[in-house]
């Protein structure tokens, strides 16, 4: 890694460890291959303006509704190299205390005073109201981003369902964002 | 995560990734990020913060305009409103994992 934030540049160019500290910093490193790890990228071309498009959005952040079960945090507890790899829907009028956030790699505490730090639903629904985007579908999703040595489950259960899900509510645009 | 867009994105919808660690580029192979330099669990913006969490939002909305091939990277221009050193993301208790680690470099 060059130490890019000392670089001189005309634009700015992210950090990506300006949070992590450096022993994190060493252990997220050594995952990143020198040469691409993937054979390709899948594409699909956006279709048809935002203004006009249904859009979801995804957090990692182990969010599940009160009223539904809850992220598994004791497999766990009881596995560390592995996490939970399921999924969970979201209503899209979900606020903080609708909630339940499971995820043991960082401070849940700011998510469950406001969603919108990770899962912004309030401000998707705002920018649905201002015409910004065509809506904000009914349904929005979390998994819980620490899967450990094994993503497998991840991948091939519960991703396709994700998507299977959104082609069934006919969402045009998907944003998914780690945390 | 990535994993998660590279699916729906197979199967037909658009994706963006909002993300920290874009270096998991390399490693994952999203077909559009916008990078972000926000901590952990916070991605949008801080708590209350409704100006910066729609102008994330917005931001990563309007990759899927910018983007034009598949593995584009868009560097956000947001920056975090703490320093590093005085801001908190961290459980409480460390990770499973990271005790598990820790246990392990004691031995």
């Amino acid at each position: 890694m060059s130490p890019e934030s000392n670089t001189p540049s005309d634009r700015h160019e992210v950090d990506a460890w300006r949070f992590t500290g450096s022993f994190l910093r060493n252990m997220l490193s050594k995952a990143i291959p020198d040469e691409p790890a993937y054979g390709g990228i899948p594409w699909t071309p956006v279709s048809k303006p935002l203004s006009e498009s249904k859009v979801a959005l995804l957090t990692t952040a182990g969010i599940s509704m009160k009223d539904d079960e809850p992220f598994d945090m004791e497999f766990e507890r009881q596995n560390p190299t592995r996490g939970d790899s399921g999924f969970r829907s979201l209503r899209g009028d979900a606020t903080a205390s609708d909630i339940a956030a499971n995820h043991l790699h960082i401070d849940t505490g700011y998510i469950e005073r406001d969603l919108n730090v990770a899962l912004p639903l309030a401000r998707l629904a705002e920018l649905a109201g201002e015409g910004v985007v065509g809506s904000s579908a009914a349904t929005h999703y979390s998994i819980m981003g620490f899967q450990g040595v094994d993503s497998s489950q991840l991948e091939q259960e519960s991703a396709p369902k994700i998507a299977e899900a959104l082609r069934n509510e006919e969402v045009d645009l998907f944003l998914l964002a780690p945390v | 995560m990535g994993l998660v867009a590279r699916v729906v994105e197979a199967a037909g919808i658009p994706t963006v990734t909002l993300n920290m660690i874009w270096r998991y580029q390399k490693l994952v192979g999203m077909p559009r990020i916008a990078a972000v330099e926000h901590p952990f669990g916070r991605p949008y913006g801080d708590v209350g913060d409704r100006e910066t969490q729609s102008a994330v939002l917005r931001a990563a909305l309007d990759v899927f305009n910018t983007a034009k091939e598949a593995g584009h990277i868009e560097h956000l221009p947001f920056r975090w409103h703490e320093d590093p050193k005085e801001t908190k993301w961290h459980p409480a208790d460390p990770s499973p994992i990271i005790a598990l680690m820790n246990s392990r470099r004691k031995k």
